[in-house]
């Protein structure tokens, strides 16, 4: 097992999720999508992004538009269809339950831990905030 | 100084530099191959490149006059290469198949889940592995641990074959390395010598160009050096072996023809391999990270370049076809079906190489003895049409098609195949009618037998020995084409010649020289059987014989040979000496009955290695075979060998002719000419405890019998040591013990 690995298996979990959620806000352009997980730290290949756009437009929960851009030829913005739309709330709801299940056993571990050593209590302290 | 291009991208115009240009449709055609399986591929490059445009415009609108190698180095990071994003498509599809497994209930889910399930292939695992990555890649593929698929590989048999045709035909995880531009072999046109191969493969192998010039030249360094041996005039066979040996100038032909010479600006590079820019720096710097990369393992990564790409695009189409189910069992079918069919084509390719050239070795081996063989006119053109388009044709094109898959070069031109096609259809030709021609002379056979006189032929003892100890001769059977210490310029010994050795039917030594062989027709095969130059004569009890015999290049071999058949009478010795000839041209296990009705027993099948023969021991015949000195019989398994077998139809006792089967049904006896006959079931006790009392009787009496033998011996010895004072006048083995006591101590003085 390595770290990076098991790290990036975790982000790319996420991926499909997290992107739907950018375009649920509005239109998006591609670029516009990787600016924004690039503000949330969550880095990413722009060559990872188009495939699985074209994915999700494929199983019909995309959709996309042409727009005309001032700088050359027409951009492709993405939006949420109806089962989209359905399909990242599912998606969510999962998301949350897997969240609260994490943090709940996360918690447990650094409570564990926390007795076990109390020499790591200021660290403790600092996640725990 | 860098040259500008103007490339229509994506509709906009861009300039560009050309080793940039290089960099970038390297990084669309790693696109190209990784999304290769995609189901939305079109749109996901053009998705793609459009942003690359927009980038590359955003760049000139920032007051950039061209794209420059950076920029696209830069905008490849940012886009990542392909190797980076690979397994994103594993773990989205086992993502979703999560998800449809937490919300079944889902049509959205299961859409997506059956739309956009990645494909897996299966790679060889360049990062993981001890010496191809082919295990590693199973193991991968898998989803196991790959010392699994190592340790099976190991165990089986076929690991090994298996392991090098995967090795050759898995595409390596490597090959997806974007902007590392791949190595082509080209002709070095810069620092040519004759065509730039040598300085190519220099380049391509990164070594010294000098280094295959040397290995180019020697054969014909030494050729030159040896001629005066090999005598002045010029000789095509001699040109051909040299032709032959590894490094030569017909491969360096072959090279030169088949190897594209480096142009373009684009080849150079692609035929060192290597850029001189930051790109080029970094890759080698992650190709040292990735561990041990020795050149050897590079040079292997190359020569399965070829293999690899055109293994994807038949896996694409295997995957076309096995579209439709998708799932996990159709695509390892897929793969095993794949390498099966690579493992037979691999093998019957190996197999048809290797044979080539062990056919143009031998061949170019027996060419000194061609001229014996084959007649001048038709049949020496026919030779050399066999020789040259039957067998070195297709050798060449062979390797040619080798090296030209390995530099990676399609352009074989269409006259080039035809021309290969028509020559070997015509060596096709030439072969047949060579050996139809050829055997023609062979057709007829004809026999000449001379009966020796013996001047003394009522000798008790009769040794066969050779007249010369001189030359050896080896191999079995006829049609022995080798040639001996004795060969010259224009003769050669044979060793075609067989002894006989045969019960007379008076009390007087025989001996018949048949002189053999074959010919276009009777009258030949007897001229030339008349010509065999074969002389046997007898000294007292010694019978002085060639080992063989010589023929010319005008006569020609045609299958000559000869058989001296000793007649022995009943109660004397015979003994054939170590240096004549090899031990199987004896044959003693013949029918002990005069056989002259017969012609040729050359070819019938006899088998020394079942009896007890053996050269340099008399023998004595008797009226049913020959019997060494201790009374055993020399000839095959007539006495004393018994061989019993229990099965499920009853226990069968073998003893010589006699067979005894003991069944539920009964004792049945079957014994040599007699006819079969029958014990039934109550009475047979009695008869059955009488032969096994005879054969009791029959043991006894053969102890016996040897044991009188070992007194002789004995005798004999003390004889040998009394200094032969105690003289018996029937003693036949004081000669020959006397001899042999004479010549050894000689032969260890001299």
């Amino acid at each position: 097992m390595n770290i990076e690995n098991t790290a990036s298996q975790m982000r790319k979990g996420v991926l499909e999720f997290c992107i739907l959620s950018i375009i649920k806000q509005g239109e998006a352009y591609p670029s516009d999508i990787i600016d924004k997980m690039k503000a949330a730290n969550l880095n990413i290949f722009e060559g990872t992004l188009y495939p699985l756009l074209t994915r999700l437009k494929n199983a019909e929960l995309l959709t996309y538009r042409w727009v005309e851009s001032n700088s050359g030829p027409p951009r492709k913005y993405f939006m949420l269809t109806d089962k989209g739309a359905e399909f990242y709330k599912e998606l969510e709801a999962t998301w949350f339950e897997l969240a609260n299940a994490v943090k709940a056993l996360t918690d447990l571990e650094q409570q564990h831990s926390f007795n076990n050593s109390p020499d790591n209590n200021q660290d403790n302290n600092f996640n725990n905030s | 100084m860098k040259q500008v291009i103007n490339i229509n991208f994506q509709g906009r115009v861009v300039p560009i530099e050309v080793t940039a240009f290089e960099l970038l449709k390297n990084y669309t055609e790693s696109l190209n191959k990784h999304f290769a399986n995609e189901e939305g591929k079109e749109e996901i490059i053009n998705d793609i490149e459009s942003r690359i445009g927009e980038l590359f415009q955003e760049r000139i609108k920032n007051g950039a006059t061209c794209i420059t190698d950076d920029d696209v180095n830069a905008i490849i990071k940012s886009m990542g290469r392909p190797e980076e994003f690979a397994d994103l498509d594993d773990t989205t599809s086992s993502q979703q198949n999560a998800n449809t497994n937490n919300t079944s209930s889902n049509n959205a889910s299961s859409s997506t889940q059956t739309q956009s399930t990645g494909h897996r292939r299966l790679y060889r695992d360049e990062e993981n592995k001890i010496l191809g990555g082919v295990c590693a890649g199973i193991g991968n593929y898998f989803g196991i641990d790959p010392w699994i698929p190592r340790i099976v590989m190991i165990i089986t048999g076929i690991g090994f074959v298996a392991y090098l045709i995967l090795w050759a035909f898995l595409p390596s995880s490597s090959n997806k390395v974007i902007g590392g531009v791949r190595k082509k072999l080209y002709r070095d046109a810069d620092e040519k010598l004759v065509a730039g191969v040598c300085s190519g493969i220099g380049n391509y192998f990164g070594i010294n160009a000098w280094i295959p010039r040397v290995l180019f030249l020697l054969p014909v360094i030494t050729y030159i050096l040896g001629r005066g041996r090999w005598g002045s005039f010029f000789d095509i066979g001699d040109l051909i072996r040299v032709a032959l040996s590894p490094g030569s100038l017909i491969i360096y032909i072959i090279l030169w023809l088949v190897i594209p010479e480096a142009t373009t600006t684009a080849e150079k590079l692609e035929m060192k391999g290597e850029k001189v820019d930051i790109d080029s720096i970094k890759n080698s710097v992650m190709e040292e990270m990735k561990g041990v990369q020795s050149r050897a393992e590079k040079f292997g990564k190359e020569a399965t370049a070829f293999a690899s790409s055109s293994a994807q695009k038949i896996n694409t189409e295997v995957s076309g076809i096995t579209k439709r189910n998708r799932s996990g069992l159709g695509d390892v079918i897929a793969i095993i079906f794949k390498a099966f069919a690579y493992f037979i084509i691999g093998v019957i390719g190996i197999i048809i190489i290797v044979g080539l050239f062990a056919a143009s070795i031998g061949s170019i081996g027996l060419l000194p003895l061609k001229d014996f063989v084959v007649r001048d006119g038709w049949q020496n053109v026919l030779a050399w049409g066999t020789l040259v388009f039957f067998i070195l044709l297709p050798l060449i094109g062979a390797l040619t098609w080798i090296i030209r898959r390995i530099a990676k070069t399609r352009a074989n031109s269409k006259i080039i195949r035809w021309g290969f096609g028509a020559g070997w259809a015509l060596g096709w030709i030439c072969f047949f009618a060579f050996f139809s021609v050829l055997l023609k002379d062979f057709r007829s056979q004809n026999k000449v037998d001379e009966e020796l006189y013996l001047s003394n032929p009522k000798v008790s003892q009769l040794e066969i020995t050779s007249s010369s100890t001189e030359s050896k001769y080896y191999g079995k059977r006829w049609f022995k084409l080798q040639s001996f210490n004795g060969s010259s310029e224009d003769s050669m010994l044979l060793g075609n010649m067989q002894v006989r050795i045969r019960k007379a039917t008076n009390d007087s030594f025989r001996v018949v020289v048949s002189r053999i062989s074959n010919g276009i027709d009777a009258a030949q095969a007897r001229g030339l059987a008349q010509k065999i130059n074969f002389s046997v004569n007898q000294k007292d009890s010694l019978l002085i014989s060639d080992k063989g015999f010589e023929i010319n290049k005008t006569d020609k071999f045609r299958n000559q040979h000869v058989v001296l058949t000793v007649y022995v009478p009943v109660g004397k010795k015979i003994k054939v000496n170590r240096n004549f000839g090899w031990w199987d041209n004896v044959e003693i296990d013949g029918p002990f009955v005069n056989e002259d009705s017969k012609d040729d027993y050359w070819n019938n099948e006899y088998d020394n290695y079942q009896h007890n023969w053996d050269r340099g021991k008399t023998y004595i015949m008797r009226e049913d075979g020959l019997y060494d000195v201790d009374g055993n019989n020399s000839s095959n398994s007539k006495k004393g060998n018994t061989k019993v077998s229990i099965g499920p139809g009853g226990v069968i006792v073998k003893d010589g002719n006699t067979d005894v089967s003991i069944t539920p049904d009964g004792i049945s006896v079957k014994d040599g000419e007699q006819d079969n006959y029958r014990y039934d079931n109550n009475p047979v006790i009695n008869k059955t405890l009488d032969s096994v009392k005879q054969s009791l009787i029959n043991q006894q009496q053969k102890i016996k019998d040897s044991l009188e033998k070992k007194k002789q011996e004995i005798e004999n010895q003390l004889n040998k040591i009394g200094g032969g004072t105690n003289d018996e006048p029937n003693e036949p083995y004081r000669i020959s013990s006397y001899k042999f006591s004479t010549i050894d101590p000689l032969s260890t003085l001299n």
